[in-house]
C-alpha cells in the first residue's frame, strides 16, 4: 500500500512558564493508505498533540512530518487550510457540531468551503447521511440528537468530502458501549469501502478491539508499534 | 456569501442579546435620521422663507451698505442706478430704502429701522399692498415679533422720529395698517415698513434706495457700482448656523450610536470567548483563520443590517408621520436670529438615508472586526481545547 504519512524524528515542545515541556520526543513513523490505526496511552502521553500535528493544526518543533507529500512545517496558513479542507477529516470527543445549523447543514459545511456545485453537494451530503444512518434526522438541530447520533453526524461531516485521512481524537469517550460499537463499525466499514486511512487517539478498550495497528505512547515516546493479525474476532 | 449565510444563522440562533443589540442600534439609526431630517427640514424652510420674504433672487447693494454696521445706514443710499430703473419699473427689481429712527410706543423710546418699499411690489411676500395710502393716514407694516415687543396691533398709532438727510429731526405719527406673520426675524424685529415714496419724502431722498431686491427673470449685468449679492453670499450665515446645529445634534446621536456599538463590541468579545471550539472546528474543517475572522465580522455587520430593517419597520411609519404633522420647536428658539418656524417639517432625503445606512453598517462592521481580528492570531489547537484566556 501507498505510504501517505511520514514522520521522522518528530519532537514537540510547548513553552511552559520560562521553560519548555516536551510533549513528543523523537518520533518516527510511517502510515499507509487504508490503515486503521490507533495511538493509545495514558492521558498526557501526547496522543492529541501527535494527531494535531498530522492534521496540520500544529507544527513540529523538530523533525519532519510529511502528509500526502506536503511538509507540515512549511505550509502557509492557507495551504494547511486547503490540506485540511480537501484531504483531512476530524472527529472530536465532543463532536463539535455547529449548534445553529441542521444536521444537513453541518454535513454540507465542508463542501460549501470547497465550492462544490449544488447538485453534487446535495448528493454527497445525502450519501454521507446514509452511511451513518441519519437520513431521517437531516432537518434536526444538534441539540435534538442523542450522543451517538451527534457523533455520527460528526463522522458524516468528516467523511462527506471523502478525505484520504480521518483523524479521530477520543471519538467514543462520551458514548456508551452500544453507541461506541455502532460508530466504530460505521468507521470500519467506511475504511474498507473508501480506503480512508483512520488514525485514532484513544485509551478506550472498545476502540482498541477494532484497530489493526496499535501504537503505544508513553511520555511522548513510542513504546510499542504492533500490527494486529486478522484472526481477532470483531465484536458487535 | 457563505459568510453571510452563516452570520444570519448564528445571529438568529443567538437569541436574547442579539435582539437587544439590534434594538439599540436601530434606535440610534432612526434617531440619526430624525434629527438630521429635522435640521434639513428646518434648513429648507429657513432658506425658502428667507428667499421669499427677504432676499429674493439676490440683492444689489449700495456701495456703502453693510447690514451689520448700523452706522453705515446713514450714508448707504443713493439714486437707483440709471441702468436699473427699467428693471424696477418692469417689476424685476424692488427698491428698498433703509434709515434709522426712533419709535415711541406707549411713551417709551425704541430704536427702529425704517424700511421703505413700493406697495405694489410682488417680489417679496411682505403684504405691501396694505401700504396703499388710505384717507390721509400714513400706513406702516410691522411683523408679529415687533408687534409683540411694542405691544401694538392693527390700527394703533405709532410716533416715529428721525433725522432727514441734513441731520434735522422730524417726527410723524403712522398707523399700523397690518401685522404680518413670517418666520424671518431680520425683516421683523425692530423694523417698521413704510411706503417707499413716503420714506423718500421723509428723508428728503427722492428716487433713492439702499438696496434692490431681484425677482425671477433678473440677470445682473453691467457695472453700476452696486454690488450684486447672490444666494451663496446672502445665505452664508444661515448655512453656518445649520452646520453648527448639525454638529450639536451629532453629539446626541453620536452617544447613542456609541452605546449601540459598545454593545456589539461586547457581544463579539464574549462570542469569540464562548465559541472557541466552534472557531477551532471551522479551522479544522479547512477554513483559514482570516475566513473565520470574516465570519465573525460579517456577523457583526449583519446586526447593523437587521437593525436597519427593524428601524425601517417602526421608524418608517413614525418618521413619515412626524414629517406630516411637524415637530414643534421650543418657544425660545424664535430668537436665534435666523428664520425658524414654530413647527418644523422634517425632510428625509435619499442622501441622508444612504449616508446614515452607510454610517451604521460601516461602524458596526468596524467594531465587529476589532475583536474578531484576534482570531487570526489564535492557535487552533488551543481553541479546540477551549483554552484561550
Ligand atoms: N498547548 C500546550 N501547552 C503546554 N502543554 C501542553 C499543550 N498541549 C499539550 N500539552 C501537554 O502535553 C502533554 C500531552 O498532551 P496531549 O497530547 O493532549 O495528551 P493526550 O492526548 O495523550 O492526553 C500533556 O502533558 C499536556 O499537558
Ligand atoms: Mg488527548
Amino acid at each position: 500500500m501507498e505510504s501517505i504519512i511520514q514522520i521522522k524524528g518528530l519532537t514537540k515542545q510547548f513553552p511552559v512558564g520560562a521553560g519548555k515541556f516536551t510533549a513528543l520526543r523523537d518520533i518516527s513513523l510511517e502510515f499507509h493508505r487504508g490503515e486503521f490505526t490507533g495511538f493509545v496511552g495514558p492521558s498526557g502521553s501526547g496522543k492529541t498533540t501527535l494527531l494535531n500535528i498530522i492534521g496540520s493544526l500544529d507544527t513540529p518543533t523538530e523533525g519532519e512530518v510529511t502528509v500526502l507529500g506536503r511538509s507540515i512545517a512549511h505550509l502557509t496558513h492557507k495551504q494547511s487550510a486547503q490540506l485540511r479542507n480537501q484531504h483531512l477529516g476530524f472527529i472530536f470527543q465532543t463532536y463539535n457540531l455547529f449548534p445553529v445549523y441542521t444536521v444537513y447543514e453541518n454535513v454540507e459545511f465542508a463542501l460549501l468551503l470547497q465550492r462544490l456545485p449544488t447538485a453534487e453537494r446535495r448528493k454527497a451530503v445525502l450519501d454521507a447521511l446514509e452511511w451513518v444512518g441519519l437520513t431521517d434526522k437531516m432537518d434536526s438541530k444538534p441539540a435534538q440528537l442523542s450522543g451517538g447520533e451527534g457523533q455520527r453526524v460528526a463522522i458524516a461531516r468528516a467523511m462527506v468530502k471523502r478525505p484520504a485521512i480521518l483523524l479521530a481524537d477520543e471519538p467514543t469517550a462520551n458514548l456508551d458501549s452500544k453507541n461506541s460499537h455502532h460508530i466504530l463499525q460505521t468507521m470500519k466499514q467506511l475504511n474498507e469501502e473508501l480506503q480512508t486511512t483512520f488514525l485514532f487517539a484513544t485509551h478506550d478498550e472498545k476502540v482498541m478491539g477494532y484497530l489493526r495497528r496499535i501504537i503505544s505512547l508513553e511520555d511522548g515516546r513510542v513504546v510499542k508499534d504492533e500490527e494486529i493479525i486478522m484472526d481477532k474476532i470483531t465484536e458487535g | 456569501m457563505l459568510a453571510f449565510k452563516l452570520a444570519f444563522k448564528n445571529i438568529f440562533g443567538a437569541g436574547y442579546r442579539t435582539i437587544l443589540n439590534i434594538a439599540v442600534l436601530s434606535f440610534a439609526f432612526v434617531t440619526i435620521i430624525f434629527y438630521n431630517g429635522v435640521i434639513d427640514g428646518w434648513n429648507q424652510q429657513a432658506r425658502r422663507d428667507t428667499i421669499e420674504w427677504e432676499i429674493g433672487q439676490g440683492q444689489l447693494w449700495h456701495p456703502s451698505y453693510d447690514p451689520l454696521d448700523y452706522f453705515s445706514y446713514q450714508d448707504a443710499h443713493g439714486p437707483i442706478p440709471e441702468g436699473m430703473r427699467e428693471e424696477v419699473s418692469a417689476g424685476r427689481l424692488t427698491p428698498i430704502l433703509i434709515a434709522q429712527a426712533s419709535a415711541f410706543p406707549q411713551g417709551r423710546m425704541q430704536g427702529v429701522l425704517l424700511k421703505g418699499i413700493p406697495p405694489g411690489q410682488a417680489i417679496l411676500k411682505i403684504p405691501t399692498h396694505e401700504l396703499e395710502a388710505q384717507d390721509g393716514q400714513v400706513p406702516a407694516l410691522i411683523g408679529k415679533r415687533m408687534a409683540q415687543s411694542i405691544k401694538m396691533k392693527e390700527d394703533d398709532r405709532l410716533l416715529l422720529r428721525w433725522r432727514d438727510k441734513n441731520g434735522a429731526f422730524d417726527a410723524l405719527e403712522v398707523t399700523i395698517a397690518g401685522v404680518f406673520d413670517c418666520n424671518v426675524p431680520t425683516i421683523d424685529g425692530g423694523q417698521v415698513w413704510l411706503p417707499l415714496a413716503q420714506l423718500q419724502e421723509m428723508l428728503g431722498m427722492p428716487g433713492e434706495a439702499t438696496l434692490l431686491v431681484a425677482g425671477e427673470g433678473f440677470t445682473p449685468t453691467g457695472n453700476t457700482g452696486w454690488a450684486f449679492k447672490d444666494h451663496d453670499y446672502l445665505l452664508a450665515d444661515l448655512n453656518k448656523i445649520i452646520q453648527s446645529k448639525k454638529g450639536g445634534s451629532g453629539v446626541i446621536y453620536g452617544l447613542l450610536l456609541i452605546i449601540a456599538l459598545l454593545a456589539i463590541f461586547d457581544t463579539q468579545v464574549l462570542a469569540i470567548f464562548r465559541r472557541q471550539k466552534e472557531i477551532g472546528t471551522y479551522i479544522a474543517l479547512g477554513m483559514t483563520r482570516w475566513q473565520v475572522v470574516g465570519i465573525f465580522t460579517v456577523e457583526g455587520a449583519a446586526y447593523s443590517i437587521l437593525a436597519i430593517l427593524l428601524g425601517a419597520l417602526y421608524g418608517g411609519p413614525l418618521l413619515w408621520y412626524l414629517g406630516k404633522v411637524g415637530w414643534a420647536m421650543p418657544s425660545g428658539s424664535q430668537d436665534m436670529g435666523i428664520s425658524i418656524a414654530e413647527k418644523i417639517y422634517p425632510v428625509y432625503g435619499a442622501g441622508l438615508i444612504i449616508t446614515t445606512v452607510l454610517l451604521v453598517v460601516v461602524s458596526a462592521t468596524i467594531v465587529s472586526f476589532l475583536p474578531a481580528r484576534k482570531i487570526a492570531r489564535l492557535n487552533p489547537t488551543d481553541a479546540l481545547k477551549g483554552k484561550i484566556q
